[in-house]
């Protein structure tokens, strides 16, 4: 219930990440050649096995994808004979990982979105994996923000960031042509979304503008999306010292617009409780304008919705004029179970590089799993953000040049308007119970013509400050 | 109770080597006396044909309700060992803003369901009971929709509901003149949209009980009273529906009981949504026991869970005591 | 009401007259226009009410997902499309659901029937002196309704006490728990009370013992009460939604109920449709099939809770 489908876009960004590849010639370089130092080491030496369970693909994945798991498992034993490698099915959402979590029955190497990572590292549920990071010859190329994302209130690195991405701003490039908006020049400001959401919809017929509101967490995503656009924080502070923040004035902002385009210009549908899933599949059907969601999403709606590549158009999220504006992010961490012993977790962490990492910084690697994606008919090249920088970003797309599928050119405002724009990391403390407390005042600005702004958010601030102090009380 | 029960057992299916023999005394009523004399007795056969029916209700029936006192008073969340907390469970949960809201929400759709799901049935089953022709049909399609599967029913329901123009249930309405409603997508009708679903899915049940219970009417208080020069509406008011007024008391009750646990309508319609609008008492137990992707809190959800309890047996007993007068028989 | 089946044989033998209207009143003009107009109403009304949403779904079952969008109530604008119906059954794997759901129910009808014929048998017949106690223990936990017992099982099948080892992804921690019924247990020892006592002592000296009298004697009679039990305990499994969703994380082992909510977002409306239709194909094949004995265990347990 609790992101269940933000975790399906993350899931997908694992599914994709094993064979997507970007990454720096000379990172590439020295991981094979610490790779080949792997090798020689194993054959040289006659060490007991150990064995470690992996995540492996999501239930219900073709049987072509699981055999070329399998097989990467092969390679895998192959360079590291002393490592059994036995994958188990795992599909990350809220309930059953909790419920993994408390029975242990969690594999040894898993995957949680960026906004459980902290907290369980703080929680003490992941292994400290410090040490072997900071070996990673490639260590000191990631993107310091998405890292921080793996670094719990210690400094100690308890996870690794394998995928990243930023919100952008969806729109169908079929209903502007027929709103008589040009397809390739969407709005860049949100008075232009406002304008252009009513265009669509006197035009169309359609949605202009949907906004999720399901009462799953996404809701208070898509707000705490728009507050961060507009230049505001849902939370001060970090740690101990967090505290809500949930009435600033972007925040209260926000929601007016969403009134005015809601009450006022009657643009956003009838449909309220639409959620990270439904979202993708209503626009794919061709009743959206324009919404906001992870820029990589698209994987999700050519593989379950079925969408006509030619109507996907993808930009960055419009920014107010405020320096504290920036974009949210989020992404995917792998972590191992604390209980691993010392020899688990050292081969957990070769599997980790072998598994996740290397397809982002050997081109061998990336572009063989560029050709896998394409032989299971999955998209390459959706936008994400890099895990280590924009100039491995630019090498890497070179790279899977040939074997991109997505439409690139609809495609080109979001890529090369993103890197403009600052990258801002979830809010700290209690993600998901923040954005579950913000759910019900987007539901109550879409749903009520008479809500007060103001008073809503206060409210939900103060429940938000509850959520954030029994987290950080360890409960 | 009847022995000439339509289930009489046909005597020739019996093995044929059992069915002969006399009258004989059976030793019942003696103390279980010694080890020795017990398992003489077949103590060990009646123990070893109580074993699964004890294991099962002791793992899984009384284990769990003493675990639910106790953890209702822990604090546990499966990851760290449990600590006793004493009654701040209780407190968390009265004190959480959640909780009047779902209190609300539960008595409304309890109400709700009640004034459109109780007369309903009844007047069915009456109309029902006197259909000369064909009754199966009439049995048959009221109980249909019980049958389906409530996870089906919900999501064909949500279907139905579609807040669009061209909706299901809009266009029908739209038949006769009424305006696109918002259904479960505003915060007013989301509620009573529950209902209505909940009712279609579960007035059958109902209907079946109720003819059940007619076809038990003694004849001859309908002869009396037609004597007496009642017509038909008397006869139903003085007759019928006095005589079935146990089972009319026992079918609110239940039908409250039921509702007041109602979570598949509120959990796969809305989520609790639209801004709370539908969190029911059950939506919130399971919201503070797996809502939480990093670990329940599993003491106020145990807490919540006895107050349920609790508040039922008490209802239960006060209803049963106020209509003892009413159903005497 | 256990007269029920008495007042049955009653009415055949007078016609099937119930004496609220009589057949002096049908005679009756207005009544006869009266009543029989109440009854077409009702009966258009069940229709509507009762068939009518069921009807659509078939309908849309087999209607191209873009019919079903732009005009759900038009029937076949653009002809039939079966494409639906495989698709779900190939690539959505709803066959696996259906077994699974198939075997869930299985399960839980013979653990339920094991439970409680051993049960009641040991209780009504067998007579242990410590019975009373067990009967007192069984009555309470029919005053606890299930859903609130969720929690501690929860905890309790994923830590269990002795043992370390989760059930979580076990189907016995879905089928035992259901076994837990008191109401099964008490319907089947109303039952037992009402056989013939002298069958089994005439048994007795025979030198049977207590399993064979079970086997061969019990059990045989108890055919009608163990089918109504039977439907009712796979219908029970067959609607179970919430603690299957809580224990079965794997999703190749989830049943129908739990498996097609969480698909919905990824699956075209029209294929998601045929889905359902086939999940609700069982129950309502075996409803009618099994009519009787599904009004005969309603009006029974009706008459229970009385």
């Amino acid at each position: 219930m609790t992101f269940r489908e933000r975790g399906r876009s993350m899931r997908l960004n694992i599914k994709e990440k094993t064979f997507i590849r970007r990454g720096a010639a000379v990172a590439a370089v020295a991981l094979l050649a610490v790779g080949a130092g792997t090798a020689s080491n194993a054959a040289a030496s006659k060490a007991p096995t150990v064995t470690i369970n992996v995540a492996a693909l999501i239930p219900g994945s073709t049987k072509a994808a699981v055999a070329e798991f399998n097989k990467q498992i092969a390679e895998f034993e192959q360079q590291n004979p002393t490592i059994k490698v036995n994958g188990v099915q795992y599909d990350w959402t809220g309930p059953t990982f909790a419920a993994e979590l408390a029975a242990g029955t969690l594999p040894d190497v898993f995957t949680v979105p960026f906004t459980d990572g902290r907290s369980l590292g703080e929680a003490g549920q992941l292994a400290n994996l410090t040490s072997y990071v900071k070996q990673l010859p490639y260590y000191k190329e990631f993107n310091p923000a998405v890292i921080a994302e793996g670094i719990d209130g210690k400094g100690q690195i308890i996870a690794i960031p394998t995928a990243a991405y930023a919100q952008a701003l969806q729109y169908n490039r079929q209903l502007f042509s027929q709103a008589g908006l040009n397809p390739n020049d969407p709005p860049k400001t949100w008075a232009q979304v406002e304008a252009d959401a009513k265009q669509i919809t006197q035009k169309t017929g359609k949605t202009g503008f949907s906004e999720m509101g399901a009462n799953d967490n996404t809701a208070g995503w898509i707000l705490t999306t728009l507050d961060y656009a507009f230049g505001g924080r849902m939370e001060t502070g970090v740690g101990t010292k967090a505290k809500a923040n949930f009435d600033n004035p972007q925040a209260v902002q926000a929601l007016q617009m969403l009134k005015t385009m809601r009450w006022t210009d009657n643009d956003m549908g009838s449909n309220f409780g639409l959620s990270w899933g439904t979202s993708n599949q209503a626009f794919a059907a061709g009743q959206i304008g324009m919404f906001i969601s992870g820029s990589d999403v698209y994987t999700n709606m050519v593989q379950a919705d079925n969408i006509n590549p030619s109507i996907y158009g993808l930009a960055p999220i419009p920014l107010a004029n405020n320096k504290n504006a920036g974009v949210l992010g989020g992404g995917t961490l792998a972590a191992v179970k604390p209980t691993a012993t010392p020899a688990q977790i050292a081969a957990a962490m070769k599997w980790i590089t072998f598994f996740y990492m290397s397809p982002l910084v050997n081109k061998q690697q990336a572009i063989r799993n560029a050709q896998t994606l394409v032989a299971n008919k999955q998209p390459v090249g959706v936008p994400e953000l890099p895990v280590f920088n924009e100039k491995q970003y630019q090498v890497a797309q070179s790279w899977i040049a040939p074997f991109i599928n997505v439409p690139l050119k609809q495609l080109a405002p979001f890529n090369s308007g993103i890197f403009k724009e600052k990258v801002i990391p979830e809010p700290e403390a209690a993600t998901q119970a923040v954005y579950g407390d913000l759910d019900s005042v987007v539901e109550d600005v879409l749903t009520d013509p008479g809500a007060n702004i103001t008073s809503l958010l206060q409210q939900a601030n103060s429940v938000g400050q509850t959520s954030i102090t029994s987290a950080n009380s360890g409960s | 109770m009847s022995k000439t029960d339509v289930m009489t057992p046909r005597l020739e299916k019996l093995d044929p080597a059992l069915r002969a023999g006399a009258a004989i005394r059976t030793p019942r009523g003696l103390a279980l006396g010694t080890p020795a004399r017990w398992v003489k007795r077949g103590g060990i056969s009646k123990l070893l044909f109580l074993l699964p029916l004890l294991f099962v209700f002791g793992a899984f029936s009384w284990y769990p309700i003493v675990r639910l006192v106790l953890m209702s008073l822990q604090h546990t969340n499966l990851v760290q060992p449990a600590t006793w907390v004493g009654f701040s469970n209780f407190s968390a949960v009265i004190h959480d803003p959640l909780f009047p809201i779902a209190v609300r929400n539960t008595a409304e759709f309890a109400g709700l369901a009640l004034i459109f799901g109780y007369p309903i049935p009844l007047i069915a089953a009456v109309l029902m009971s006197e259909v000369r022709r064909r009754r199966g049909l009439y049995s048959a399609l009221a109980y249909l929709p019980v049958v389906i599967p409530p996870v089906v029913a919900v999501l064909l329901w949500k279907t139905f509901y579609d807040a669009a123009p061209n909706g299901v249930f809009n266009t029908v309405i739209g038949w006769v003149g009424i305006s696109p409603q918002p259904w479960i997508q505003a915060q007013h009708s989301a509620l009573p949209s529950l209902v209505l679903e909940s009712t279609w899915a579960n007035a059958g049940a109902t209907v079946i009980i109720y003819l059940a219970a007619l076809t038990g009417v003694n004849r001859e208080l309908y002869e009396a009273a037609a004597v007496d020069g009642a017509g038909l509406w008397k006869k139903v008011w003085h007759v019928t529906l006095p005589q079935i007024r146990t089972v009319m008391l026992i079918t609110m009750i239940l039908q409250i009981i039921g509702t007041a646990q109602v979570f598949i309508e509120p959990y796969l319609f809305t989520q609790g949504g639209p801004a709370n609008a539908t969190l029911t008492v059950m939506l919130l137990i399971y919201d503070y026991a797996f809502g939480n992707s990093l670990g329940g809190d599993y003491g106020k959800a145990a807490a919540l869970s006895l107050m349920l309890v609790a508040f039922l047996a008490v209802f239960s007993l006060i209803y049963l005591r106020a209509t003892r007068s009413w159903s005497t028989h | 009401m256990s007269t029920f089946p008495l007042r049955r044989r009653q009415r055949r033998a007078d016609g099937g007259q119930q004496a609220l209207v009589l057949e002096s009143d049908w005679r009756r003009p207005s009544v006869r226009w009266g009543l029989g107009t109440a009854h077409t109403v009702l009966l258009v009304l069940l229709v509507i009410i009762g068939l009518g949403p069921i009807l659509w779904l078939a309908k849309s079952a087999i209607t191209p997902t873009q019919d079903t969008l732009a005009n759900p109530l038009a029937i076949f604008p653009h002809g039939i499309d079966w494409s639906n119906i495989t698709t779900a059954w190939n690539q959505v794997d709803v066959g696996l659901y259906l077994w699974n759901t198939i075997v869930l129910a299985f399960g839980s009808l013979v653990a339920q029937i094991v439970i409680a014929t051993t049960g009641a048998y040991a209780l009504s017949v067998l007579r242990p002196k410590y019975g009373n106690v067990i009967m007192a223990a069984l009555l309470t936990t029919l005053f606890v309704p299930s859903v609130v017992l969720l929690v501690p099982l929860y905890i309790e099948v994923v830590h269990p006490p002795l043992i370390h080892h989760s059930f979580v992804n076990s189907y016995w921690a879905i089928w035992l728990p259901e076994a837990a019924s008191a109401f099964n247990v008490v319907l089947m020892k109303r039952f037992f009370d009402n056989l013939p006592r002298e069958i089994f002592e005439a048994a007795r000296i025979d030198g049977c013992g207590p399993v064979r009298l079970f086997v061969s004697i019990v059990l045989p009679m108890s055919k009608p009460i163990l089918g109504v039990v039977s439907i009712f305990a796979v219908l029970a499994s067959w609607k179970d939604y919430l603690w299957p969703l809580l224990i079965l994380g794997n999703t190749s082992l989830q049943p129908l109920s739990v498996r097609l909510p969480a698909i919905a977002a990824q699956t075209d409306l029209g294929v998601f449709l045929a889905a359902m239709l086939i999940a609700c194909f069982v129950p309502i094949v075996g409803f009618l099939v099994f009519q009787r004995a599904f009004m005969r265990g309603t009006g029974l347990s009706g008459a229970l809770k009385g």
